[in-house]
């Protein structure tokens, strides 16, 4: 143990280094965990805050940001007339791309009825669209365009002022951005269109047997809205697992990498040491043992570090970009320090293979 | 003393390994990335440049497909008929649905094409029909491979059952595919008769697309109308303005890595040959060159890993799509130019730690027998 500890003490700045490099290895697959934590919650934001707790769909449309739904004509009386509905929110929804100072910026159009409901659920400044060349935008997107209450926007040929900035809407792929239903049918040139209807059940309805029995309606499928929100994010865990998980694999190679490199090292400068403890009968398990207690410190150490350096450079990237959200759970962290584990026992073989070939002779030979 | 730097690097390979390796996998954080999006960049046009249409036209202000919406009215179609230059003209509808094939969904844009399109349709058939009929779907081929379907069974498109008639290769990519159906299956479901998406014109050979376009735009009311390759170059910057900030962050990290990677590197190795730099001090040698033994050690070491990152994308992007995985990388040479540059900074600044060791060094210590 002591052996050990002098072993990785002995040279600080190397110790540092190696530290460093394991805490931004750490620090790499913690952040893009958490981004992929927080678009699943931004992603999910509008479902979570508006009313309702089910949502009627075109018939196969089982998210709400993924496809283009189109609900039947005159579907919005057929479902009222049915037992146990409440309330009946229709919207007309559509992603769009925004032309913004010459940046592309994608963002999802809901049309809905100020009257019913639907619309912004926290508005920082201003109101609510009253005409149909008027638009709620989230804050944050108005910021990051220089926009402000009063500017107008043109939208697929037409012209729409900002009267209201929302909270809660921002999203790195997905702010929201609300004009009235009206105005949606006009732009999307739909007259009468309705995507989703969200749906209250009346007191004492029971919400699982209405959606079977709207779901037998023609054309449609009803879902509660936690397995719409549960199938978004679904849908984007699907799009973005691949690159996130290649990119985790080689941030934990590099860290292994890192750790193996310094423990390597520290072992090769003490090869005499590790002969003399052979041939005084030290069986290769005790050098496995130091070599691996090594090991195991300096990428705790490292995923410590991460871990802090991971929610500092979260509150950076959160201030200076305020359209990713970047969320941690505890369950993160004890990945990292899992992955900052793994590193240690695939590092550690690097130096083992030199500490079991090693000849106890040699020692003398010297 | 670049032999000394050569000796210093190669003399142990496990170390030079482990180092190299490190900073390739630093580079290829950097790089891998870039290439997933330019990947990505690529497919999302595919449909776009095969399309054999020289201008597309939609909705005012609509210059995209991907993430968009576009309603011409079927008025349009003749007033661009008419207009001098344009030879043929296809309407397509087009909205992003589901392609689902039992319990698989698979996110696609889904094309309405008038009987015998000349544009727009599948460009490259694998097997079966490139005409869909009533009730009859053409789909991707790694779509249908994956959802275990084939020509002759069914899928549900927009909520109605299609019979697959043909299936098409190069139609699918990270996001989603492309699936098409008949422009009149497409117009009964959406319930919006007299509305199509976009319209795809052909032009008279030797004409301008650009002049063409333009005379559209002024003669066609509440209409886009852009030249292919300008209307690809708009479907390019959707992926690219939504990517810039995160690619940003991944090489600002990927760097980071790649510094902490190299300097432990080039410090180790300087670290386990101080004493015979103390030697070569005792002999006389000037700072100044044992600066640049270190300084070009840091550099071969770069290269190294630099050649080995890109050999790994290389590798990743022959593997990727050989594990099913719709994911697609590129290296351009944009990257390629940014990743050397961030090399060359990395070994230049890794080298700073020893360069203050060696010129710290006493050469008397040498003789002390430290």
């Amino acid at each position: 143990m002591s052996l050990a500890s002098r072993n990785l003490f002995q040279d600080k700045t190397r110790l540092a280094l190696s530290v460093g490099g394991v805490a931004l290895a750490v620090m790499l697959i913690l952040i893009l965990n958490g981004f992929l934590a927080g678009m699943n919650r931004q992603i999910t934001s509008y479902l979570d805050n508006s009313s309702g707790s089910v949502v009627v769909a075109q018939k196969g449309v089982v998210d709400l940001l993924g496809a283009t739904s189109l609900l039947p004509p005159g579907i919005v009386v057929q479902v009222e007339a049915e037992q146990g509905v409440g309330q009946v929110i229709p919207l007309l929804s559509q992603f769009v791309i925004l032309d913004l100072h010459g940046k592309k910026q994608p963002a999802y159009l809901i049309g809905y009825d100020p009257d019913r409901g639907g619309g912004p659920w926290r508005i920082h400044t201003g109101r609510e669209p009253q005409t149909d060349g008027e638009m709620v935008l989230d804050r944050i997107l108005a910021e990051r365009h220089n926009l402000t209450l009063g500017d107008s926007i043109e939208l697929m040929g037409q012209n729409f002022t900002i009267v209201g900035l929302s909270d809660g809407t921002t999203s790195w792929m997905t702010s929201f951005f609300f004009i009235r239903k009206s105005a949606a049918e006009k732009l999307l040139r739909a007259p009468g269109a309705v995507s989703f209807l969200l749906l209250t059940p009346s007191e004492g309805a029971d919400t699982n047997e209405l959606v079977r029995r709207l779901d037998d309606l023609q054309g449609v499928n009803a879902l509660t809205k936690t397995t719409m929100a549960t199938n978004d994010i679904k849908l984007f865990a699907k799009i973005f697992s691949a690159p996130l998980k290649l990119m985790v694999a080689i941030a934990f190679l590099v860290g292994t990498m890192i750790i193996g490199l310094v423990i390597y090292t520290a072992t090769v400068e003490r090869q005499r040491e590790y002969g003399v403890l052979k041939a005084i009968g030290a069986p290769n398990r005790v050098l496995y043992t130091v070599v691996t207690m090594q090991a195991l410190f300096a990428s705790l150490a490292g995923s410590v570090v991460g871990i802090l350096l991971a929610y500092g450079a979260a509150e950076w990237i959160m201030s200076a970009r305020p359209q990713f959200l970047i969320a941690f759970d505890p369950w993160d962290i004890t990945w990292a320090l899992f992955a900052g584990l793994g590193m240690a026992l695939a590092a550690a073989l690097f130096p083992a293979r030199v500490v079991a070939g090693l000849a106890p002779a040699e020692v003398f030979r010297k | 003393m670049i032999r000394l730097a050569f000796r210093n690097l190669f003399q142990n390979k496990t170390r030079l390994l482990i180092s190299v390796g490190g900073v390739a996998l630093a580079l290829l954080l950097i790089l891998s990335l870039d290439a997933i999006f330019a990947g990505v960049e690529r497919q999302v046009t595919a449909y776009i440049d095969n399309s054999r249409a020289d201008i597309f036209v939609a909705q005012k202000d609509v210059r995209n497909m991907h993430m968009a919406a576009s309603a011409i009215p079927t008025s349009a179609i003749d007033e661009v008929k008419g207009i001098g230059g344009v030879e043929d003209v296809t309407p397509i509808l087009y909205v992003s649905n589901m392609v689902v094939a039992g319990d698989e969904r698979n996110l696609a844009y889904i094309i309405g094409l008038p009987k015998d399109a000349q544009m727009g349709g599948v460009w490259n058939l694998a097997s079966g029909r490139s005409q869909p009929g009533e009730g009859e779907a053409i789909i991707d081929r790694r779509v249908a491979e994956k959802s275990g379907v084939g020509l002759g069974d069914t899928v549900e498109i927009l909520g109605h059952t299609f019979t697959i008639v043909g299936l098409s290769n190069g139609t699918v990519n990270i996001v989603n595919s492309v699936a098409f159906i008949s422009l009149d299956d497409f117009q009964a479901m959406r319930g919006s008769p007299g509305v199509v998406s976009f319209l795809m014109v052909k032009i008279a050979p030797g004409v301008s697309d650009e002049a063409v376009a333009a005379r559209i735009e002024s003669e066609v009311d509440g209409v886009t109308a852009m030249p292919r390759a300008a209307f690809a170059s708009q479907e390019r910057r959707v992926v690219k303005d939504m990517s810039t900030d995160v690619i940003t962050m991944m090489n600002m990290i990927g760097f980071l890595i790649g510094l902490a990677v190299m300097a432990l590197t080039v410090y180790t190795a300087t670290l386990s040959r101080r004493k015979e730099f103390g030697v070569l001090k005792a002999l006389g040698a000037r700072n100044a060159h044992l600066y640049q033994a270190v300084l070009a050690q840091a550099l071969m070491s770069v290269l190294l890993g630099f050649v080995l990152g890109v050999a790994f994308v290389w590798l990743l992007s022959g593997i990727i799509p050989r594990l099913g995985l719709m994911l697609s990388l590129e290296i351009g040479q944009a990257s390629l130019l940014k990743v050397g540059g961030t090399s060359l900074i990395i070994a230049a600044l890794s080298a700073i730690l020893p360069i203050r060791q060696i010129a710290g060094l006493d050469p008397a210590m040498v003789f002390r027998g430290k």
